[in-house]
């Protein structure tokens, strides 16, 4: 691999290399980042098999990553409230590009790229203002910040690219927190999430609020099918003998979210790490690393439980889901399982 | 790594705790009295104001701090009766980082809001402008306290302490009408387990602490380049460290309760308090220069212990994971 890596390289500096594409970082299905039992963080590239592809390593913790749609570069982001996201080459095995958050913003963690992989749009905060920005960066440019636009909301959290690509739909947790405090929450009870889609531009097309019953339900994280259903999935703020649904479904026209009773936050511990859904939108899939617990449903219908310990990251495979947890344990959708000494971070995003 | 993955394993297999706490002891004990003795603080609060609301009477300031510490000894209870109608938010509106509660208070005077004459009617008026930091700001700070309408400013303090002494009550009415009961002998909808009453506890245990070191202390603690002693909780009425301490207090209580009267977990908190105790800063000035700093964040680093040796001791026990994603918080 090494010798491979220097030999693109050396290509690379003579302009003679060809189109680089994923294949060339040894065809991943999978990016996760993940602790080494050293205690170092790496970004990691798995294949369908869970089988580790490539391995580069990270200045810290790691959250997300998203991968670009047709070089093999992957943006690996900082745990909130990180100050820095780095583009790395896969191929080559090399950072290709640093992020650094302007002054007074820090990013939450997620990004997402335009269908073409020329624009790069983060989810951050402004932190002196408690409000959510998404950050607008040329990946063609070096990855040089270019335009910022709103959120929509307070605390954005994931982002995710609408089918046909002319759209973001943002997760606006509705928590706000500043970097001088950490984690801690400073407007609970005022809190107020939303489900924000707005335009490459900045438009605001839609925006989805919940009732005042789930005012202190979070939208965190978001996976998107082919057909435009958004579903996403909550962290519950409240009393932890609320049984709220953490788990909804929405699409743009429509006014509601449907939400799922049998994801109930008492079964779940009130905290969902984690969402995937698969391409027809039939089949979607949540963690609960505080429950243990992985579901899938078919059809609206809850059709599968998995205890896992400190389940998070899951993603689509080619059939049925793929799920990674803090153990090292890697679940597979027959049913089988790989064990890596690596500790798998938040999530497993699908290249 | 290793020693992890077992414990994770063992976690899954043996769900019930090796020794679950007694709740019926822990709300008898702890709960209740915590509840009853702000419910009567707040009621000689409320009659305290109805007597005399000027902002400089002397017995409406002792009545102040008296109810106020007994909401900072029930302050980690966030669930059931508290969380209900969000009591607790309108009782304790802190941090408030846009500082919608002075903001609140004067539109309150400007407008001549007529809510402030009718207890019902301030029910309703924004938690911003509702409970202790209000009164806070009413009592002690300068725009109000000394401010150009004293007949209004009075009025207010009247206002909120009435809403809190009824807000108080209503908690404590709730734990005594059923609420307690449901987690005493859990086996109905609320608690459905005796697990599950002590999830809740260790949670509430837990999250009160995390609050105490990262908002409490790390709130005025900000960066060391920018130190924010005016971020300081209740620092108008010099009661910063003062919360510290007596959250500290209610908590080691409640974690020698849950914990069995582990030796460890004592000894944690006795080492917190001793340091609280030592610090002589009551409301962080001390931030503002680097030795000062040092010893508030002294301070917080004993409190991140007790934290940590919850985590990974106690809370296994009872089911609850310290895993590496459970514990992220994202």
């Amino acid at each position: 691999m090494a010798d491979r890596r220097a030999f693109l390289a050396g290509l690379l500096a003579t302009g003679l290399a060809p189109k680089q594409g994923w294949a060339d970082a040894g065809s991943p299905a999978y990016l996760s980042a993940g602790r080494k039992p050293d205690g170092t963080y790496a970004l990691f590239g798995l294949g369908a098999d869970a089988g580790i592809v490539f391995e580069l390593p990270l200045p810290g913790r790691g959250h997300a990553a998203a991968a670009h749609p047709t070089r093999p570069e992957a943006v690996a982001f900082a745990r909130r409230p990180g100050r820095f996201a780095i583009v790395l080459d896969c191929a080559l095995g090399r950072e290709k590009a640093h992020l650094a958050a302007p002054e007074g913003r820090h990013f939450y963690g997620h990004g997402a790229f335009s269908a073409d992989g020329r624009l790069l749009f983060t989810t951050e905060n402004d932190f002196e203002a408690g409000q959510g920005i998404v950050g607008v960066w040329a990946a063609d440019e070096g990855y040089r910040r270019i335009a910022e636009f709103s959120s929509g909301g307070v605390g954005p959290h994931d982002i995710k690219l609408m089918p046909g690509g002319g759209a973001l739909v943002i997760a606006n947790g509705g928590i706000e927190t500043h970097p001088e405090t950490g984690r801690s929450k400073l407007n609970l009870p005022t809190m107020r999430s939303n489900l924000s889609y707005i335009g490459l531009d900045g438009r605001g097309i839609a925006q989805l609020q919940l009732d005042d019953g789930h005012r202190k339900n979070s939208i965190r994280h978001l996976a998107v099918a082919q057909d435009g259903t958004v579903a996403f999935a909550m962290q519950w703020q409240g009393d932890l003998a609320s049984d709220l649904p953490l788990l909804g479904l929405h699409r743009i026209s429509q006014p509601d979210a449907a939400l799922m009773p049998e994801a109930g936050g008492r079964r779940l511990n009130g905290y969902l790490g984690s969402i995937a859904i698969s391409d027809d939108g039939q089949a979607i899939a949540v963690t609960s690393p505080r429950g243990n617990l992985l579901q899938e449903y078919r059809r609206g219908l809850l059709a599968r439980e998995a205890r896992i310990a400190d389940v998070c990251g899951v993603a689509m495979a080619q059939t049925g889901f793929m799920a990674t947890s803090g153990t090292g344990r890697i679940a597979l959708p027959n049913g089988g399982a790989v064990t890596h000494a690596i500790a798998w971070d938040n999530h497993l995003i699908r290249i | 790594m290793r020693l992890r993955l077992a414990a994770a394993f063992v976690l899954l297999a043996t769900p019930v705790a090796a020794n679950p706490p007694d709740i019926a002891a822990i709300v008898e004990t702890h709960i209740l009295p915590g509840y009853t003795a702000l419910a009567s603080d707040a009621d000689a609060l409320a009659r305290a104001a109805a007597a005399d609301c000027a902002p400089g009477n002397a017995e409406l300031a002792v009545a102040y701090h008296e109810a106020f510490d007994a909401w900072v000894r029930v302050s980690h209870l966030r669930f059931g009766p508290s969380e209900a109608d969000d009591r607790a938010f309108a009782l304790a509106f802190w941090p408030d980082p846009r500082g919608s509660t002075p903001k609140a208070l004067a539109a309150l005077i400007k407008d001549q809001d007529a809510a402030v004459a009718d207890p019902a009617a301030f029910s309703e008026v924004s938690v911003a402008a509702r409970g202790f930091y209000a009164l806070e700001f009413l009592l002690f700070d300068p725009q109000f306290a000394g401010g150009a309408a004293p007949g209004d400013t009075c009025a207010l303090i009247k206002a909120v302490s009435i809403d809190i002494a009824a807000n108080a009550r209503s908690i404590l009415e709730e734990w005594q009408g059923g609420y307690g009961a449901l987690m005493s002998a859990p086996g109905n909808e609320t608690y459905r387990t005796p697990n599950e009453a002590a999830r809740q506890l260790f949670t509430s245990l837990a999250t009160g602490l995390e609050f105490t070191a990262e908002t409490r202390l790390g709130r005025p603690m900000g960066t060391f380049e920018r130190p924010r002693p005016n971020r300081a909780e209740a620092r108008r009425s010099g009661r910063s460290l003062r919360h510290v301490t007596l959250s500290l207090e209610a908590t080691g209580e409640l974690a020698n309760l849950i914990s069995g009267g582990d030796a460890a977990v004592a000894q944690a908190f006795d080492q917190a308090l001793g340091r609280a105790a030592a610090l002589d800063d009551p409301v962080f000035a001390g931030v503002a220069d680097p030795q000062g700093r040092f010893r508030v964040e002294a301070l917080k680093q004993r409190i991140d212990a007790i934290r940590q040796l919850l985590a990974e001791e106690i809370g296994p026990d009872l089911g609850i994971a310290a895993g590496f994603n459970a514990l992220d918080g994202d």
